[in-house]
Parts: structure tokens; sequence; C-alpha cells
């Protein structure tokens, strides 16, 4: 389904060139729950960037569903971030000044067409599969990590997206709320999203298909 | 919901600097506004009084003019061919012309010549009622004459003919009694008997007959040509003489104040729009994270550079209809503190709040447009370190 070969990636750091990917090859395939972990700097969430297409790599190919993405342009790159991938971050996951609801449905505020009433129900109704059903008015600074963290995925189903990538989401969280996001999102897996998620935490890491260590800008074998 | 939501919200939720920002531009546009109507105001009222000297176009009969010069002896200039004019249809094609409402006085004359005493004077017929609308500066000992038996004369006409107030005199077989004299102009009003124009057509047996008519033009909003132009049309045989120093000089008063107010509504204009472009650049920098987010999402640069004018345009449409209506407010009181409007006022016009919107719409956009396009140009990588 999505699949990278040979990724290199570096940043200026200081005017020296500091290269965080060192050649990476990794294939997802459709439903796969995959687990990204290493050490901070290893240049996990680098991959994830890439892989999101949120950050172009220097060189190596990304192929997502047969079309190679390196060579699209920054529009359509845009179309496959709003229509088939998902990203949450560890923090901010959404944008204070809109209630949960107006976030849950910010993919679709793009143009002047205002959001139909159909995509206003399938929001609640994905509100209420992540237990935010009653929250729907409120503004994220009245929210706990943990329900801004449910309403960044309930986000990612309301755009029936086919991949969530997950940028270490347990991480500002306690041990039981980051539980219950991992567990969540080992739901939509059961239901057929593929998720890709760095984390720190080994526990976490578990509950996905599959795991790939990265340590200095590779794939530890 | 659609993407003016985010715009909106984004202006509920930090009121005071939405605010300040409305209230900078909103005086801004209140100040041009004001600054606008007052000059509309008192540049009517200018070219009112202006006009008060006089008119600015001439109307009179085609004539052939010929240099005369045989054996050295130079005879100057004759007129030969004069046509005489019908008051009735030259009043009637001067006040069709499309400007019409331009014409502030149509003044026609009737001029013959006399013998009183042996002391030959000119007799010029007029209608009191145009003649002092014309000539307000004029200033009279005694009174204007009230009805057709009674005259008006020059200051220099009076003290050649020996006559005061109350003398009679006998014109072309007929009496009148003078009414007044003229105070000294310094032009040729000082030597001739003025009476009324249908008296002296009839005393000369030329009715329905005039030898020019004097025009006074309000010349703002369109220029003296075209009214000199449309008359011309009107009457194909008739010479139009523009007084054209009289115009300009008229105009010149009449454009610097309109300049002044122009030069000040732009440097104001300036100033708010530089206010909104440091208020659109600051919030750029703060809402780096917002625009990764958006990014993210996938959004494109064209959207994010969209949300951030639309935030501005929004300020500048609230700021154009508060800062118009504010603005007309204001002129009232301008007007009535410095005295300067006399019988005119400011007109409310729908139309002009809607240009006004519409270009204090356009200018915060385009003051907007720079620190947005910076905004939207942020590759997700780096706003995702803001992250």
């Amino acid at each position: 389904m999505l699949s990278a070969t040979n990724i290199t990636k570096s940043f200026q750091t200081n005017c020296t060139p500091n290269q965080v990917l060192r050649g990476v090859s990794v294939d997802i395939a459709e439903g796969e729950f995959l687990s990204i972990v290493g050490r901070s700097g290893s240049g996990k969430t680098t991959l994830l960037n890439v892989l999101s297409t949120l950050v172009r790599p220097d060189e190596g190919n990304l192929v997502y569903q047969g079309n190679a993405l390196s060579s699209c342009s920054d529009s359509q790159l845009n179309r496959l971030r709003q229509a088939d991938f998902s990203i949450i971050f560890q923090f901010h996951h959404l944008l204070p000044y809109m209630t949960v609801l107006e976030n849950t449905l910010l993919p679709f505020m793009n143009t002047l067409k205002p959001i139909s009433r159909n995509l206003h129900n399938k929001a609640r109704k994905c509100l209420d599969r992540v237990g935010l059903g009653a929250l729907e008015n409120r503004l994220p600074g009245n929210l706990s990590g943990g329900e801004q963290q449910r309403v960044a995925i309930a986000r990612a189903l309301v755009k029936s997206s086919n991949v969530l990538f997950a940028d270490e989401p347990t991480g500002s969280l306690d041990k039981e709320t980051g539980g219950q996001i991992v567990g969540l999102m080992s739901d939509l897996n059961r239901d057929g999203l593929t998720v890709i998620m760095v984390t720190h935490d080994p526990e976490y890491a578990q509950c996905g298909n599959r795991t790939i260590t990265m340590e200095d800008g590779l794939i530890v074998p | 919901m659609n993407i003016l939501t985010i715009p909106l919200r984004n202006i509920r939720r930090k009121p005071s600097r939405s605010c300040m920002l409305l209230l900078i531009f909103t005086l801004g546009v209140m100040s041009i506004v004001a600054l606008y109507q007052v000059s509309q105001v008192v540049g009517s009222s200018l070219e009112k009084k202006l006009n008060a000297y006089g008119a600015n176009i001439i109307v009179s009969p085609a004539a052939e003019r010929l240099s005369v010069s045989y054996g050295g002896f130079h005879m100057g200039d004759m007129l030969y061919d004069v046509q005489s004019m019908s008051e009735r249809e030259t009043l009637h094609n001067i006040r069709s012309i499309a400007l019409n409402d331009r014409l502030s006085v149509v003044a026609p004359k009737l001029v013959s010549m006399t013998r009183v005493n042996d002391i030959a004077v000119a007799l010029v017929g007029v209608y009191w009622e145009a003649e002092r609308s014309l000539k307000s500066y004029w200033g009279v000992e005694g009174e204007f004459p009230a009805d057709r038996s009674q005259i008006l004369l020059g200051r220099k006409a009076a003290a050649q003919l020996n006559l005061t107030i109350g003398s009679t005199i006998t014109l072309m077989e007929k009496e009148f009694v003078v009414s007044g004299v003229l105070f000294e102009t310094g032009n040729d009003d000082d030597t001739v008997i003025l009476m009324n124009l249908a008296t002296l057509q009839e005393l000369t047996g030329k009715t329905d007959t005039i030898s020019f008519v004097e025009v006074a033009a309000l010349c703002s909003g369109c220029p003296i040509d075209d009214i000199v132009g449309q008359i011309d049309k009107q009457l194909p045989g008739a010479e139009i003489k523009a007084l054209r120093n009289v115009v300009n000089q008229r105009m010149a008063s009449i454009n610097f104040v309109q300049r002044l107010v122009l030069s000040i509504s732009m440097v104001i204009l300036i100033t708010a729009a530089a206010m909104v472009s440091l208020s659109m650049l600051s919030a750029v920098n703060e809402r780096k994270k917002d625009i990764g987010l958006l990014r993210s999402l996938g959004y494109g640069k064209w959207q994010v550079f969209t949300i951030f004018c639309l935030e501005a345009a929004l300020i500048g449409a609230t700021a154009g209809v508060l800062g118009y209506l504010s603005g007309f407010w204001a002129s009232f009181h301008a007007l009535e503190f410095l005295t300067l409007a006399g019988d005119i006022t400011p007109v409310f016009s729908f139309a002009h709040l809607m240009l006004t919107c519409a270009i204090i719409v356009m200018v915060t956009i385009l003051a907007a447009a720079y620190p947005s396009w910076q905004g939207a140009g942020i590759e997700p990588s780096e706003a995702l370190i803001a992250l």
C-alpha cells in the first residue's frame, strides 16, 4: 500500500548538514498497524513525516497505491493528505478557537461551500465513537489532553482516511489515557484503517502488528 | 461552516486585538470620508461663492471681424454682418443642454446707444433677478429698480449726466426715474444706464432681440469645455466664449481644497494599511502552528493565503461600513464647527458606501497580501517544528 525505498533526508543545523535518514526502506501493507520506535534523534518522526508527505525526501522513492509520490506536485500531495491521510501529533492537534465539532470538520472547511448536513451528522457519529458526543460545542482549552487527542482521531474518522499517521500520540498523556488512545487506534485498525505510529513506549508499540526500530537514521534489522 | 468560519473564529478569539485593528481602520476611514464630504461641500460652497463674481461663458451672435487699413492709415478692427439673437430661442437652447444642471445663471442683455443732452450713453437692458445673481458684488446707493419705469445708473454715467437718486430722465422719448446708482465697480457697468430688458426692447423696437448672454456655470465635476461644446451644438450660429482664466482660477481654488484632502486621505490610508500589514505579520508568526496543522490536513498555500486575507477583508469591510457612517456623521459636525457649508449639506449615497467598502476591502487585502503569502509559503515541515 505504502512503500518507501532508500529514503534519505538531511537538515541544515548551524550551517552543517545533519543527515537524519540514511537510506531507509519500508513497506506497509493495507490494514497494517506499524509501530516505529527508537531513541530521540533516531529519525523516526522524520520518517513518519516523509511517509505522510509533510516532508519531501532528498532521495529515494515513495509509492502509495502504485503511484510515485516523489514526483507529485504540491497540490497533488495536498489532495492526498486531504483525502487519504490523517496525521495526529503529540501536542496541538486542534485549532484552539474552534469548537470540538468544528475541529472535527476542519478538513472540509477549505472552500466557501458550506459543509453539508450529512457531514455534520457523520462528524457527530465519529465524536460519539471516540466518546466525545456530549462535548461537541466545547473549545479545546476545556478538554483534557486525552480528549483532544480523541478529537484528532475523530477528525481522521470523518475523513474516512486510509492511513492514520500518529506522531507520539501518547507522549503528553498519562499511562491510562495513553492506553485508551492506543486502544482506540487498535479498534480502528481492526475496522480496516492502516495505522503508522511513532512511539517511545515499547508497551504501546506491541499493540501494532509489526514494530520497526530506528537508530541513527536507519532501520535496525 | 466554510472557509470563512476560520477567520471569523480567530477574530472572535482575540477580541481586543481585533477591536484595536478595527478601531484604527474605522478611524482612518472615518477621517477620509469626513474629509471627502467636507471637501465636496466646501468645494460646492466655494464655487457658489466664486460664481458670485460674474459669468464664465459669453454667448454672442456670430460676426465677421475685419482689420481695416488703407494707405498707411489704420482704422482698427471692424465688425460687420453682426447677427442679432432671438431671446426666446437662445435662452431655450442654452437651458436645454445636457449639463443644464451645471448652469447657475443665464443673463441675457440688449445693448443700445442713445443721446441725452448731446451726451452719448449706452443703455443696457437686463433682467434684474438674473443680473443681481450674476453680479452679487454690486453695491447700490438707493434701490434696485422695482418697476419698468425705473432705471439704475453706473457711477460715472450718473456724474456725467448729473443725475441723482429720484431724478427723472427722458430716454428715447420715455421718462424714467433713477431708483439707484451703482457704487463704482471698475468695469463697464460704471458708464451705462441699466434698465429692464423688455422695456429697452420696446423702446428700440427690437422685440425678442438680445445682444449677448452671460452664463455662470458650475464647473466642478465637468470641464467648461463640455458646457461650451454643448451650447455650441445648440446654437451653431453663435459665438461661445469661455472665460478660461476665470474658470481656471475658480477651479484652482476648488482643486486645491480637493487635492489637499486627497493627500491627507492617502497618508491616513497608507498608515492604516501599514498597521494592518504589521498586525497580519505578527498574526502569521503567532499562528505558525495553525498553518502547520492546516497544511497537514491538506490545505494548500492558496487556501492558507485566503484564510489570512479573508480575516483582513472582514475587518476591512466592517471598518468600511462603520467608518463611512461615522465619517458621514462627523462631516456634519465638522461643517457646523467650521461654519463653512452655508446652505449645502453632505448627501448620503448608498453607492458611495458600497464603493468605500470595496476600496477599503481591497486596501486591507493588499496590505495583508505580503504577510499572508509569507505565511502560506511556510512549508509543512517548517511549521511542524512549531508543533
